[in-house]
């Protein structure tokens, strides 16, 4: 848990059906003290993003651009219908390329959040950035106008691969965008910033990786993001992918690849507190923490997700559409817990897992049920990819969060069979020794 | 009573090929007949089963009565019996050519005689038929007439000189083909005052009335209320129903020698009134039944077992009401450590298995694995008993047998000649002996084979096909069993014996299979987290050996806010696929694994 504006847990007194007291954890649904907001605009759409974007060219600039002066105000719209407000203690302003904004348009939202919710002293408040589009003096600008976390999209520093994946920037403005990133550190203006690397890329193999990863370790920054290419349905990644022109890693040379990072970045200090983030101590992102530990936020923009009180709700995914939702539901979040399932989804991301046994007990789940999951995991356990230490359950660093989909397959099946009491759950064989 | 002269009654069927046209026809004469309406008409008429729509083919045949007044001025009775076009039912096509006394025999006036149709009339020339050729598609721009009557004076010596050109699609040719029944299919014996003997052709099964039995009087008469005898099933009946065709089923208070009609008597399976069995009155029985019964022996034989193990009640449930409509089949249990409770079914042949594995699937709505098939083998015992072994995971070991019989069959095929050389290779792979090859026209060839059962159902029809650009046909039957050097090749995964990939080959072919069989399925078996070795043995010595690595990343790389819902769908959808797999030594193995053994090859 991070504290201020995500789910907590209470423990105390409920009556069960017989009217006797017991002992439970429940959670707390405090007000969500994150916001997301999406501001969709581009140079152009790269070849493996599916994220809602709306490409307006190279030259495109918040200073001139009539699409992005139309929609700022809906945006602010928005923000200001929200119900229930209390101080934010992280704000994400994520994209597209939110750093196409003025630092004048950033320092508008930045205010209608405080007119609505207010900040906490010492918020985080995250700008995704790409590396082409500021200079010193518009990354100063941004930092006065309340902008202190920088996620910098670098994603490689090989030109060619830039190329391929259909960036504007190359590795010359990646540099250059750090080492103003550095400076702004170093003065104190920006508290952290993050950078952003694609693995598992055409014709990447182990000794171009291994060079990626030490030029951006030479940049130290605070936190890194490493993600593994995903090869999305509509993407021209996904065209040539169906062409056969996309040489991807084989699998096994994916696995030496994430092996290699988890490697080289603990070497060099970084803690890996999530699947794909490692981060120098004290420098984890707060606002993502609050996705995975099942805490709420609020969404803003166009085809943004909230979940402000637990059930998620998905914007439209173009200005039309999400004009017209502003109209009709834009003031009415709705309520409810997030599912079990999710919870454990989002939770065994984390370096340190989930509390089975509080979350068990919110679901309401009963010790023999508690007990059935256990033994129906019993596989994975000896498998060494589930690691039960007490109430807490995480997955093993690197196997298990390597295959966690396999771990999550197999708690999704349980908890499924546990939907359908009618049919008799059958536990599985012991595992074998692998 | 129908009041119907049986001289002017006519019994025919129509011979045909698979895609040449046959259903066309039928549905045709049905028309012009006035049987059926224009506007009732639905494409394919007697082919009723959805199954038999879908892939063209007629599986369960089925009899229409049709009124036609001819050139004559007078009115006859045309019984059209239909036949089944596959080898798999080649004695239902006996029994149907017993109830008529003359056949269409329809080629396809681009394509030629095929090899089906001519073991068909092959058939009907032994029952005595007037056989009337139609050459159809006359229409289409390939169409040669003169040359496929040539084919087929050549091949079966008929006279063609009175064919008939036809065009079952536009209507052309369909009067002649109607004056020329009435005037060429001979009536049939006047035998209304003989003793009660009747022909089953065919039977299905009706939810509300029990079985229905569609018969051929060949003597005397039946009527509603007669109590009558099946003789080779030894049970009797009250008759509920006596009926036509018309061609839906309406009833008439008898029928007499020469027609062809249908009945019910609450009969509770098919198995009770099998096509061929005799039907006669109990007051007054005849003493010999009709030649030619025999019951319907299953060649092929598969496990299904149900991916997941609650629902074998429902597949026990499912093969229950198919054996109702389905004399053929026939099931036992089965249980293998492997894969649980399931059964063991046998069949008529591969097509009759496929059908049987769809329609489970299709009108029960079960998830099914099924194994490879295999044949019956004869096991003499060093003891003197003789063992008949249908699972090779259960032929006895070595030290145990003297030697293994395996069932061999005449197969005949039929190809433009310049596949030869290819079929003649694939023959020869399968373990053919060669015995001839006859030039049937100058540029078509009859192969004539004798070939382990075993290996023709595996994928010998499938190969045939693509070698051949699907331009030949084959038949088989079955010639009687051969000894041969037979071991039993079984399957490893992870180290434990899995008994539905067990395999009976050649000794000379058992390293080749086992190799392949090994490959095949490291391709076949998704990579786990864990490595698999995958072996194939005979006895305890392991002749080939692969192994599956294991996977090492299997994750979602991105997970935020927006994501979840979607990475959760994706996750479901995942472990959803995992159903359709059986575990086998804790590997997951999915259905097409099980058939590996029929892909070596390709």
């Amino acid at each position: 848990m991070t504290g201020k504006g995500t789910r907590t847990f209470a423990y105390g007194h409920v009556a069960n059906p017989d009217g006797e007291r017991v002992h439970r954890h429940f959670p707390v649904v405090n007000a969500p003290r994150a916001a997301y907001l999406h501001i969709p605009f581009c140079h152009r759409r790269c070849y493996y993003c599916d994220f809602a974007v709306v490409p307006l060219g190279d030259h495109a600039d918040g200073a001139h651009s009539a699409s992005i002066a139309a929609y700022l105000p809906l945006l602010q719209a928005e923000i200001a219908a929200s119900a229930s407000p209390a101080p934010l203690s992280t704000v994400y302003i994520g994209g597209g390329t939110p750093s196409l904004l003025t630092p004048r348009q950033l320092g508008q939202l930045l205010d209608g959040l405080r007119q609505r919710f207010g900040l906490v002293p010492g918020a985080e408040i995250t700008l995704e950035m790409d590396p082409a589009s500021f200079d010193r003096l518009r990354l100063d600008g941004m930092l006065a106008a309340g902008i202190n976390r920088v996620s910098l999209g670098g994603q490689s520093f090989d030109d060619g691969v830039l190329e391929r994946l259909g960036r504007r920037h190359r590795r010359g403005h990646l540099l250059q965008a750090a080492g103003w990133l550095r400076q702004a550190r170093a003065s104190g203006a920006l508290s952290s910033w993050s950078l952003d690397l694609i693995q598992g890329l055409p014709e990447q193999d182990l000794p171009h990786w291994r060079q990626q990863l030490q030029q951006a370790l030479a940049l130290e920054p605070p936190h890194l993001s490493v993600y593994d290419l995903i090869v999305e349905p509509g993407t021209v990644f996904e065209r040539l992918q169906r062409r056969g022109q996309l040489p991807l890693p084989d699998p096994d040379l994916g696995a030496d690849l994430m092996d290699l990072t988890g490697e080289l970045l603990r070497g060099a200090g970084y803690g890996r507190y999530e699947i794909s983030n490692y981060a120098l101590p004290g420098h984890a992102s707060r606002h993502n923490r609050v996705y995975w530990s099942g805490g709420g936020w609020w969404g803003f923009g166009l085809g943004a997700t909230s979940a402000p009180y637990g059930q998620r709700q998905a914007r439209p995914r173009t200005r039309e559409a999400y004009a017209a939702w502003l109209q009709t539901k834009g003031a009415s979040p709705p309520a409810g817990e997030p599912p079990f399932d999710e919870w454990l989804i989002v939770g065994l991301r984390r370096r340190e897992g989930v509390n089975l046994h509080q979350l068990a007990e919110a679901a309401g789940l009963s010790a023999a049920d508690r007990a059935s999951l256990k033994r129906w995991m019993a596989p994975m356990r000896q498998r060494g990819l589930l690691l039960v230490e007490g109430q807490r359950w995480r997955l093993a660093d690197p196997e298990g969060l390597a295959l966690s989909n396999a771990v999550l397959r197999e708690l999704l099946a349980w908890w499924e069979a546990r939907q359908r009491p009618e049919q008799a759950m059958a536990e599985p064989l012991p595992a074998a020794s692998p | 009573m129908t009041d119907v002269p049986v001289q002017r009654i006519r019994n025919f069927c129509i011979i045909a090929h698979i895609d040449h046209g046959k259903s066309t026809l039928a549905d045709r004469l049905l028309q012009d007949t006035g049987t059926v309406a224009a506007r009732d008409m639905q494409a394919q008429f007697l082919d009723n089963m959805e199954l038999e729509r879908e892939r063209g083919i007629t599986i369960k045949l089925q009899a229409a009565r049709m009124e036609y007044t001819a050139a004559d001025g007078q009115t006859y009775i045309l019984n059209l019996i239909d036949t089944p076009g596959h080898v798999d039912f080649s004695y239902e096509v006996s029994r149907s050519l017993q109830a008529c006394e003359g056949a269409l025999l329809v080629v396809d006036a681009s394509q030629g005689v095929e090899a089906q149709t001519l073991a068909n009339v092959y058939l009907a020339l032994e029952n005595d038929l007037e056989i009337i050729p139609v050459l159809n598609k006359i229409d289409l721009p390939g169409a040669d007439p003169e040359r496929i009557k040539e084919e087929i004076e050549a091949i079966i010596g008929l006279d063609t000189s009175k064919a008939i050109d036809c065009s079952a699609k536009t209507g052309l040719g369909i009067p002649e083909i109607l004056e020329a029944i009435v005037e060429r299919v001979p009536p049939p014996p006047d035998r209304v005052n003989e003793q009660l003997r009747a022909l089953i052709f065919d039977s299905y099964y009706d939810a509300y009335r029990g079985v229905i039995v569609y018969f051929r009087v060949i003597s005397g008469q039946v009527g509603r209320k007669d109590k009558v005898l099946l003789m080779a099933s030894k049970t009797s009946y009250e008759l509920d129903e006596v009926g036509v065709m018309a061609p839906d089923q309406r009833q008439v208070e008898s029928l007499h020698a020469g027609e062809v009609g249908y009945l019910s008597a609450s009969i509770k399976a098919v198995a009770d009134a099998r096509v061929g069995d005799t039907i006669t009155l109990v007051a007054d029985p005849v003493s010999e039944p009709l030649p030619g019964y025999t019951e319907a022996k299953p060649m092929v034989f598969c496990g299904l077992f149900p991916t997941d193990a609650d629902q074998y009640p429902d597949l026990r449930e499912a093969l229950n009401k198919l054996k109702l409509s389905d004399a053929a089949l026939n099931y036992e249990p089965e249980t293998s450590s492997a894969m649980g409770f399931g059964f063991r079914c046998g069949f008529l042949g591969l097509l009759h298995m496929e059908i049987v594995q769809e329609r489970l699937e299709r009108e029960y709505n079960l998830d099914l694995i099924v194994t490879a098939p295999s044949v019956i083998y004869r096991v003499n015992m060093l003891d003197g008993s003789i063992l008949m072994v249908d699972n090779p995971a259960t032929l006895p070991d070595p030290q145990k047998r003297e030697s293994i019989e395996e069932p061999y069959v005449k197969l005949e095929i039929y190809t433009p000649n310049t596949f030869n050389g290819t079929l003649m290779e694939l023959c020869q792979e399968r373990r053919g002996e060669f015995i001839d090859m006859k030039f049937i026209t100058t540029d078509r060839v009859t192969l004539h084979y004798e070939m382990p059962l075993a290996e023709v159902v595996t994928d010998f029809f499938d190969q045939m096909k693509s070698r051949t650009k699907g331009y030949a046909s084959m038949e088989y039957s079955l010639i009687g069993y051969r000894r041969n050097e037979l071991v039993r090749l079984d399957v490893l995964i992870n180290s434990e014996k899995a008994d539905p990939l067990t395999t009976i080959v050649h000794r000379d072919k058992a390293y080749n299979v086992g190799k392949s069989l090994v490959e095949k399925l490291k391709e076949l078996i998704p990579r786990q987290q864990f490595k698999i070795p995958i072996q194939a043995s005979i006895g305890s010595r392991i002749i080939a050996s692969e192994s599956i690595s294991a996977i090492r990343k299997d994750v979602l790389a991105k997970c935020y806010g927006g994501d979840i819902s979607r990475k959760k769908k994706l996750l479901k959808k995942q472990a959803k696929g995992k159903k359709r797999m059986k575990a086998m030594g804790k590997v997951d193995v999915p259905q097409e694994a099980f058939m590996a053994v029929l892909k070596l090859n390709q």
